[in-house]
């Protein structure tokens, strides 16, 4: 809890100096990139209490403009969804990462998804993990947001995410630094 | 040590929500919580939220919870309604 409120903190001084910290924690701090192109926002604004309220964990979400999900490190994939609308990995650094592209879209079996790799898998940052029809998906009522979360946030002492910007795979989203 | 199985009825299995929901609802417990699903050979710390997802729990799969510390007679009837409630 007081995490969060640190956080929140840090969110009103504006993001032009969340890049600056990032440089600053570069030393020991594992830096995730955006696995999807599109926008950046609060995992707090994603209509869903499962990412809203943190219950799998710290993060950020990603509104799509793309169909691509890209790995966001290097790493290993830790389980691929077999309906292919989530990715567990775990970082180099021992980040717990899951993407979960859209909302509720487990109900659909995996319809509109396709993986390209598979779990146990060693990734590296910018491998196409999976295709998604994002229009089929929303034509369907299903909100695409992709929410990005840390599962094992505890391991942090803080997770600093990005968040109102427009990016591309590979532009740096989120940062986990680590206790020294 | 308490110990129970429970036959998962949603058809959608324990997928990502149900796992955080598991998690939040275990992680002050001081107990030692595993599930396993025998006939698969899993099996999982309960309060890993990655491990718990990795198990991949499917429908009509079986899944045996062991509570195992100083809470358990408190904790492992809460935990069996829990299953029953959202599993």
């Amino acid at each position: 809890m007081i995490k969060y409120t640190i956080n929140m903190q840090q969110k009103r001084r504006g993001s032009e100096k969340v890049g600056i910290f990032s440089k600053l924690f570069k030393d020991n701090a594992d830096i995730l990139t955006s696995p999807a192109a599109g926008r950046t926002i609060d995992i707090s604004e994603v209509p869903d209490p499962t990412f809203a309220e943190g219950i799998l964990g710290q993060g950020i979400a990603i509104i799509p403009s793309g169909d691509t999900v890209y790995s966001p490190c290097d790493g290993t994939i830790d389980l691929m969804f077999d309906t292919g609308h989530a990715v567990n990995l775990i970082s180099d650094k021992g980040a717990e990462i899951l993407i979960h592209i859209g909302l509720e879209t487990v109900s659909l079996k995996g319809r509109h998804f396709r993986t390209f790799m598979n779990t146990g898998d060693k990734v590296k940052k910018g491998e196409k993990l999976i295709e998604f029809d994002r229009q089929a998906i929303a034509d369907e009522g299903f909100n695409t947001v992709i929410p990005v979360v840390i599962c094992n946030s505890d391991a942090y002492d803080d997770i600093r995410p990005e968040t109102g910007k427009d990016v591309m795979p590979g532009d740096p989203i989120i940062t986990l630094k680590e206790p020294k | 040590m308490k110990t129970f199985d429970y036959t998962v009825k949603d058809e959608l299995g324990i997928h990502a929500r149900p796992a955080g929901l598991l998690v939040k609802q275990i992680a002050g417990v001081r107990s030692n919580v595993t599930i396993a699903v025998k006939a698969k050979g899993t099996s999982a710390d309960a309060k890993r939220l990655m491990a718990v997802m990795k198990m991949a729990v499917k429908q009509g799969d079986v899944v045996t919870v062991t509570i195992d510390g100083e809470d358990e007679d408190t904790i492992a009837p809460q935990i069996e309604q829990f299953f029953k409630d959202n599993f």
